[in-house]
């Protein structure tokens, strides 16, 4: 006899049945869910907050890409619910057909899609910690691990995933009521069997949106710098919209993929009809999921060429440096001299060559500068005399250092640059230079670079003619007054002996020099005798400690920081980690959804075209005819995507690297073969998947 | 019994609208089978949807038993639907995690809790209709006809006023078509079930009572069956091929 006597107990039995459906579902809501709350917790976590300059471009990266992820993760999830609707619409039409009125029928309904929305969000919500923390620390026991990598949480980031959740579930409550309101029940009967095809578009759709799509990148990248050239304007949030035309273009690209596919069908126009038909039948859901796979491939190639671009500069600017150790300190610090050094070596069994000395002193150095206007948008460009701190070396003196030959005429300055003249921090718009202890004043004009990569560093430096440089330094106090001093090793360097003589250097200094490269003197003084507080005064400014004299914040940012090649070669990765394992995750997260969502679509594309399959077979179909169509269906979905994703970023990169400087450098050329590397494995993870998720379609669906 | 008055019902499809009942008038007597015949597109199945409420109607009036369908909120509808309408689907629309009985009490079990009383009641049912060995298994694992006749003894159990039916053998092979076709005139025989069936096939339609030929959303013709079956499924043929010139 029947179990069941009541409205409550069929329901449940029929979620039971359904519980297919279901776990699909739970299982896109958990994912969705998951990669919110580990990308949310990671990023807004303590540990990577403090090495991601605020403002700074790696940040601002590191935020693009979550918003590309959330639109990801909520397409995902809209999607994964219209999927359970549509299965759970057949039912509910026929109760409603049989007279369960939405009154009747609510509760049940409610109760289903609470449940599961809620338990999938917060089981997912709650796995994304063990999720981070689990790769985290992957990351610090296979890759590379530090005292800055040491994991905390702020769960103030809670409150992200907390949103999403709430909108999940609000969502799919919204979702039911919307089908519960429905007046005609054949609709939602039907519903289940709907397609949903899409606007046919004409052939010139894809290629015009290749140049849309090429059109808003060059837009979205040129916007910023045309507001500063043209407008004297800092580029505001909104001309991020420029970058519009990328979405668009990428949306044609999609539509075309998905109406016509890209080979053409001129000699056999019956070739692949089934398959593209099929995706054209629920094209809208099948273009939004790819252009959202898209995304998300772009978005992980963004972070994870961060790696290569940056990595591969470093490792061959530390290899082409001239000196293996080169360091300054000033001249009131108690620094070990030669003598202590080349003790310290011989503990080591090393023995120092090459050594090389000079004076240098800390000017102040007029230049052209940025003033903002009040509404502090707007800028205009004025002279100011006593701008900054400049290191200022004789003729001599820069001989002795560099080797290099050089003659300044008196009255004028050259410049440090490093050998591609691609740094930032020169100054050739000085009129004079300041004793900030007597405060003469030499005038003097910009006379040429001079290229030495050691020179070339955050604080401008330059050289003076002799007789000027004498002139100028008469009556510095000492900690106006610097010391540049360099050695090679004979033979083979030893990476203790780095550390070693590294510690030993950074305790030698007192408080008076715990201060960051940024932290200008030059710059206080001015403000501080025009009435304003220096903002290196305040807390915005990053604070670091001999104390932590390992971590990310003081081996990147203190004034002086010692190049020593071994030291840096090493743990170029280690004081880096932070960043480049931030990138990796995000890398990781982006491609598991990508994946994810690539593999339900096409789960979801052949369960829909079920009776399609079966009535090919009835007709004749071969297990070879049949196996084609699926890999056909799945080629779509995981092949444009990832070339698109891939692509776009290689160029974008590309365009980047160019754009820096208007030329490819050796160390750019390099990087972009690595990017490229990156993109072959990538396109070896997504192939792999791409055959497991066609062998389980032919699964479900009995072919061969 | 069922009263239909000049109903009218027209669909929009993007800009264009097209009529498809344009002012249908006819009744049906309790205890009638009645069935509706005509070419594809002819408003058949949109007659039987808004009999059925299962979607609104534009202009006209339906009126069941003693019931006017038009101005009654879904609640009422969803009443109606219930307890005066059992509806047969050409597809059958078995709830494919439930068992055959628990497909036939479905309709009770959306009133309310069913007393074993109505569980008898399904399996009385199921044995009328020849299903009685099969209700505890699932839909997967019967036949077509078999479906059908399940559906057909849901539609029963509430004892509606009529039963409509969207082609009920339209799905079937012919001896199944006949199983559900004889499961009918049973219901109307032993339970004076008033039936409305819509029909494709003049086989199933010369076993009603009458015919009403539908061609363009008007009523072309009735016929009431006056001799034995096979005379007046020509009589119907003949109809049709009249229609169709």
């Amino acid at each position: 006899m029947s179990q069941i006597m009541n409205m409550k107990q069929m329901e449940q039995k029929l979620q039971r049945a359904d519980r297919k459906q279901s776990r699909l579902y739970l299982f896109c809501n958990f994912m969705a869910l998951m990669i919110i709350s580990a990308y949310s917790a990671l990023m807004l976590s303590p540990t990577v907050q403090k090495v991601f300059p605020e403002g700074g471009d790696s940040a601002k990266q590191m935020y693009m890409i979550f918003v590309m992820t959330l639109v990801g993760c909520v397409v995902f999830t809209i999607y994964a619910l219209g999927l359970f609707f549509r299965h759970k619409s057949g039912q509910l039409g026929v109760l409603m057909a049989l007279g369960a009125s939405r009154k009747r029928l609510a509760p049940g309904l409610f109760r289903e899609v609470i449940f599961l929305s809620g338990v999938s969000a917060i089981a997912g919500t709650a796995a994304g910690f063990p999720f981070v923390w689990i790769i985290w620390h992957a990351f610090r026991l296979f890759l590379v691990d530090s005292s800055d990598m040491v994991l905390t949480f702020d769960f103030r980031c809670l409150f992200i995933s907390l949103l999403f959740l709430l909108s999940v579930v609000g969502f799919a409550c919204l979702t039911a009521w919307r089908y519960l309101k429905k007046t005609n029940i054949m609709e939602v009967i039907r519903e289940e069997h709907i397609n949903e095809p899409v606007k046919e578009p004409g052939r010139w759709c894809g290629p015009v949106g290749f140049l849309v799509l090429l059109t808003g990148a060059v837009l979205g990248y040129g916007a910023p710098w045309a507001c500063h050239a043209w407008f004297s304007m800092y580029p505001p949030a909104w001309v991020s919209v420029f970058y519009a035309p990328v979405f668009v273009g990428l949306y044609m690209i999609m539509l075309h993929t998905v109406v016509h596919g890209w080979k053409s069908h001129r000699k056999n126009p019956y070739k692949n009809i089934i398959s593209r038909s099929m995706m054209k039948f629920q094209g809208k859901q099948t273009v939004n999921n790819l252009l959202v796979v898209t995304l998300l491939i772009a978005g992980g190639c963004f972070a994870i060429f961060y790696l290569p671009t940056n990595g591969i500069s470093a490792v061959l600017r530390y290899a082409s440096l001239p000196y293996d150790y080169f360091y300054k300190y000033q001249a009131d610090q108690n620094v070990p001299d030669r003598t202590k050094v080349e003790a310290l070596g011989k503990e080591y069994d090393l023995s120092l060559k090459d050594w090389n000395e000079c004076d240098y002193v800390t000017l102040g150095m007029g230049g052209m500068t940025n003033i903002e206007e009040e509404d502090s948008l707007r800028f205009h460009v004025e002279y100011v005399p006593m701008l900054q701190e400049a290191m200022v070396l004789s003729e001599d003196a820069y001989r002795m250092i560099t080797g290099q030959e050089v003659d300044v005429a008196p009255g004028t300055y050259r410049c440090l640059n490093d050998q591609e003249e691609t740094s930032l921090y020169v100054n050739n718009s000085a009129k004079e230079l300041t004793n900030m202890t007597t405060r003469k004043v030499l005038a003097t004009e910009f006379a040429g670079y001079l290229h030495y990569d050691h020179l070339a560093e955050e604080i401008p430096c330059c050289v003076l003619d002799n007789a000027d440089y004498a002139l100028i330094s008469e009556g510095l106090t000492d900690d106006w007054r610097g010391r540049f001093a360099a050695f090679n090793v004979d033979g083979k360097d030893s990476y203790p002996f780095a550390v070693a003589f590294y510690h030993l250097f950074v305790s030698s200094f007192d408080p008076s020099c715990e201060r960051i490269c940024s932290y200008d003197r030059v710059q206080k003084i001015r403000e501080n005798e025009e009435g304003q507080e220096y903002w290196g005064d305040t807390d915005e400014m990053t604070k670091i400690s001999y104390e932590l004299s390992d971590s990310f914040a003081f081996r990147t940012f203190w004034v002086y920081m010692p190049s020593f090649r071994i030291l840096n070669q090493n743990d170029y990765l280690r004081n880096m980690a932070v960043m480049f394992m931030m990138f990796l995750f995000i890398f990781i997260v982006c491609m598991i959804t990508a994946l994810v969502v690539c593999h339900t679509r096409c789960q979801s594309i052949a369960l829909n075209n079920r009776y399609i399959f079966d009535d090919l077979k009835k007709l004749g179909a071969s297990p070879a005819f049949l196996d084609k169509e699926v890999r056909s269906q799945c080629t779509n979905v995981f092949k444009m995507p990832a070339l698109v994703g891939t692509t776009a970023m290689f160029l974008l990169y590309a365009m980047i690297l160019y754009a820096n400087d208007g030329r490819l450098l050796q160390t750019e050329w390099a990087a972009m073969g690595l990017c490229l590397c990156i993109i072959a494995v990538i396109g070896g993870v997504i192939y792999t998947v791409y055959r497991s998720t066609v062998k389980a379609i032919k699964g479900q669906l009995r072919i061969g | 019994m069922l009263y239909v008055k000049n109903l009218c019902k027209s669909y929009e499809v993007g800009k264009n609208k097209y009529e498809v009942l344009k002012g249908i008038d006819f009744h049906v007597a309790q205890g009638e089978f009645v069935a509706v015949m005509g070419p594809s597109g002819s408003g058949k199945t949109t007659l039987l949807n808004c009999i059925s409420c299962y979607i609104p109607f534009d202009k006209g009036n339906i009126t069941l038993g003693d019931m006017k369908l038009a101005g009654m909120n879904e609640e009422e509808l969803a009443s109606v639907r219930n307890t005066k309408i059992g509806f047969v689907f050409q597809d059958f629309m078995l709830l494919d995690g439930l068992t055959i009985r628990e497909n036939i009490l479905v309709p009770r079990i959306v009133q309310g809790a069913v007393e074993k009383e109505v569980e008898k009641m399904a399996d009385q049912l199921a044995s009328m209709f020849g299903i009685g060995h099969i209700v505890d298994k699932y839909p997967a694992e019967i036949s077509g006809g078999e479906k059908q006749r399940a559906a057909v003894a849901r539609s029963l159990i509430n004892c509606p006023l009529i039963i409509l039916a969207d082609e009920p053998t339209g799905n079937l092979d012919s001896k199944s078509s006949r199983a559900v076709i004889e499961t009918f005139i049973n219901a109307k025989q032993k339970m004076n079930a008033t039936i409305f069936m819509v029909t494709h096939d003049s086989f199933a339609a010369s076993f009603c009572d009458r015919v009403i030929l539908l061609k363009d959303g008007t009523i072309y013709r009735q016929l009431e069956k006056q001799e034995e079956r096979g005379v007046f499924q020509d009589q119907l043929l003949d109809a049709i091929k009249q229609m169709s010139a």
